[in-house]
């Protein structure tokens, strides 16, 4: 459908205008995590798909690229998940049930679910790489059916540092998900594995050929070896999916902050094909060392730029 | 497109008369700094200089300023917002083919994919844009980059000749421009002038590339030259320099301003630049281009590789402002050249 062309123009001088959206509530779920639900104040859904981000303003303090992780079919609010870390997520923290924030997007690349439908599923999140799965675990969830298997493996730093802990359970304790729960640095209760999340990845029995991979993980050294584990297996590059965190400004291709090579995180991801990372140096941190399978393999530059 | 010969009394009377109607920007020499030039508003038309070499900052400045606040809040609950409108239309004079040729390749990178519209919108004030050919110094490399004949988005475009300047009139826009200005036919005299001078300004070139730009797009894709960009990171201090006075560059930084009632206050648009070092730092402290010279090499790589590939041209025109402007006395023509004569090498020894 064709939109009104002051509409359109209106909209395309407002680039980096935010709209105002509403706390409806404000969760802490760890020391440093506070998981945000919000709504739009001009009514309309925000219409994410899986694995993409907003920025969202503070003002006065400036914004931040953050990414949703609500399911796309939760459509009358939508959630974040926002780590203290800098001025901006740090003054998120301090957001109550009814404060208001700007929000602008969603931006970005998404997981490509419609090729998903019928493959096994492995989602491998690390720390705070879960929120940006999490709408494509939800997406699975809601539609069961629709997939093969649906296998999860999320490392934390500690028990403490784990998030979505009912969810966890939930997880934990359905038929139909294979889920891999592990943590580095254990307390005098944890009954779990300890190490990190290629620990219980290098047990799992996959078919590689239909299975896909979606992992976020960090810090970003942690692709590497998560890379390494899954080309072991004998998994197709095509079949692995990384979310990679870049600091965007502008979240529309122009800031020049998130460029990878010749890529933009922020319109081309942040959700990237392996495959279409080898041999691009600056992300460097999602190659896995050189194998017999993935050895110095050099990509064409331009190709596959949007 | 027609073509006819201003004379230099009729061609001060145009540039009164464009000031006159309304904001006008142009070359301008700094009082405090003979020699030096730089874009600014002009009074009358004594202020335009015409034959300057090159100014500090690009004329870029006009429709993407170095500090641009673009929205006003009040944080009030909801937060006020309101875009921030610029002046009015202005007409913009004096620019050289290779500044002709980086507003053009800024036009396409910000309209491209999701455009930006704060540039476009600022883009659109410029009403006019009047060119001017130029006298190379020892920098300027527009010929390895191929705009020592760029034109751009000019309405006119004058070649400096005995009796004024010959007029290319590119625009039905341009001829509104010329209004009433005598406009006289070209002569033999006048077209051999016209060729006597971009003769000589070719001559005037002497930086030149020692490969075509697509050959050296190849040198920087093959790789492998790890050696010449630490050789030039050992001299680069990051300071930016060449970021900041480039007219293709385009990445910048937004940031919030609050006044002191700690309420009301502005986002605002910056120019940034790769170099710096915490350009491409991320939350957790982690530095994707931690190395200077891995900023170095990304800067070759974006002007004449990944913007080269996106766009079919080299994001560098050839002003040669970063080579002038460099704290370290970088030079571009001789890092590119240096770049090309390390992959020649490497080949050979294969």
């Amino acid at each position: 459908m064709s939109e009104d062309p002051q509409i359109r123009a209106s909209k395309i001088v407002e680039t980096y205008q935010p709209v105002a959206a509403h706390i409806v509530q404000a969760t802490k779920l760890t020391d440093t995590e506070i998981l945000l639900e919000l709504r739009l104040g001009n009514g309309q859904s925000l219409g994410h798909g899986a694995g993409q981000f907003v920025q969202i303003s503070m003002f006065g303090v400036g914004e931040a690229p953050i990414s949703v992780c609500s399911s796309p079919t939760q459509t009358e609010t939508f959630e974040l998940c926002v780590r203290a870390a800098g001025n901006v997520t740090k003054a998120l923290h301090r957001l109550e049930a009814g404060d208001w924030v700007g929000i602008r997007g969603p931006y970005g690349h998404g997981f490509p679910v419609e090729e998903m439908v019928g493959k096994d599923i492995l989602i491998i999140a690390g720390g705070i790489g879960l929120p940006p799965l999490r709408p494509l675990i939800n997406l699975v969830l809601e539609n069961r059916e629709q997939y093969g298997r649906l296998i999860i493996v999320y490392g934390a730093r500690s028990p403490q540092d784990l998030l979505f802990t009912d969810e966890l359970n939930l997880w934990a304790t359905c038929d139909d998900v294979e889920f891999h729960l592990i943590v580095e640095e254990p307390d005098d209760k944890w009954q779990g594995p300890v190490g990190v999340v290629t620990v219980p990845l290098r047990k799992i029995d996959i078919e590689p050929a239909k299975t896909l991979v979606a992992a976020a993980v960090g810090p970003p050294v942690m692709y590497r070896f998560v890379a390494f584990e899954l080309l072991q297996k004998g998994l197709p590059e095509d079949n692995i999916y990384f979310s990679l965190e870049r600091r965007m400004k502008c979240g529309v291709g122009k800031c020049g902050h998130c460029q990878l090579n010749n890529l933009y995180v922020c319109v081309d991801g942040p959700i990237f094909c392996y495959s279409d990372l080898q041999g691009l140096e600056e992300a460097v941190e999602a190659w896995a060392p050189p194998t017999a399978e993935a050895g110095g393999k050099r990509r064409e530059p331009g190709k596959g730029h949007g | 497109m027609s073509i006819c010969v201003v004379e230099h009394d009729e061609l001060h009377a145009l540039v009164q008369r464009l000031i006159q109607q309304g904001p006008a920007m142009g070359p301008r020499e700094r009082q405090q700094q003979p020699g030096f030039y730089y874009f600014d508003w002009l009074n009358s038309a004594d202020e335009l200089v015409l034959d300057y070499v090159t100014t500090t900052l690009p004329p870029k400045k006009a429709f993407f300023p170095p500090r641009e606040p673009f929205l006003e809040f009040s944080r009030t609950d909801p937060a006020k917002v309101r875009s921030m409108t610029d002046e009015g239309p202005f007409v913009l004079l004096g620019v050289h083919p290779c500044d002709l040729a980086a507003i053009e390749q800024l036009d396409i990178a910000y309209s491209d994919n999701i455009a930006d519209g704060r540039y476009l919108a600022n883009r659109a004030r410029t009403t006019a844009i009047i060119g001017v050919d130029c006298w190379p110094d020892e920098y300027c490399l527009c010929t390895s980059v191929g705009t020592e004949q760029a034109r751009g988005s000019a309405d006119l475009f004058l070649t400096p000749i005995q009796r004024g300047y010959l007029v290319e009139v590119r625009t039905p826009r341009g001829q509104e421009l010329l209004g009433d200005s005598a406009q006289l036919p070209a002569t033999d005299q006048d077209e051999a002038d016209t060729a006597q001078f971009r003769r000589e300004k070719q001559r005037r070139v002497t930086a030149k590339f020692a490969t075509g730009v697509e050959q050296f797009a190849d040198i920087l894709a093959a790789g492998g030259l790890t050696e010449v960009w630490q050789e030039v990171a050992d001299r680069c201090y990051s300071c930016g320099s060449c970021s900041l006075v480039c007219p293709t560059c385009f990445c910048f930084d937004i940031n919030d301003d609050i006044n002191l009632d700690l309420t009301t206050g502005a986002r605002i648009r910056t120019w940034d630049s790769c170099q710096l070092p915490d350009f491409a730092l991320v939350a957790g402290g982690h530095n994707f281009r931690g190395e200077r010279w891995e900023r170095v090499r990304h800067r070759w790589h974006r002007k004449f590789l990944y913007l080269y590939t996106q766009y079919g041209r080299p994001f560098c025109t050839g002003c040669g402002r970063c080579s002038r402007a460099c704290t370290a006395d970088i030079n571009l023509v001789e890092v590119s050249n240096d770049l090309i004569a390390y992959a020649q090498r490497e080949t050979q020894n294969v």
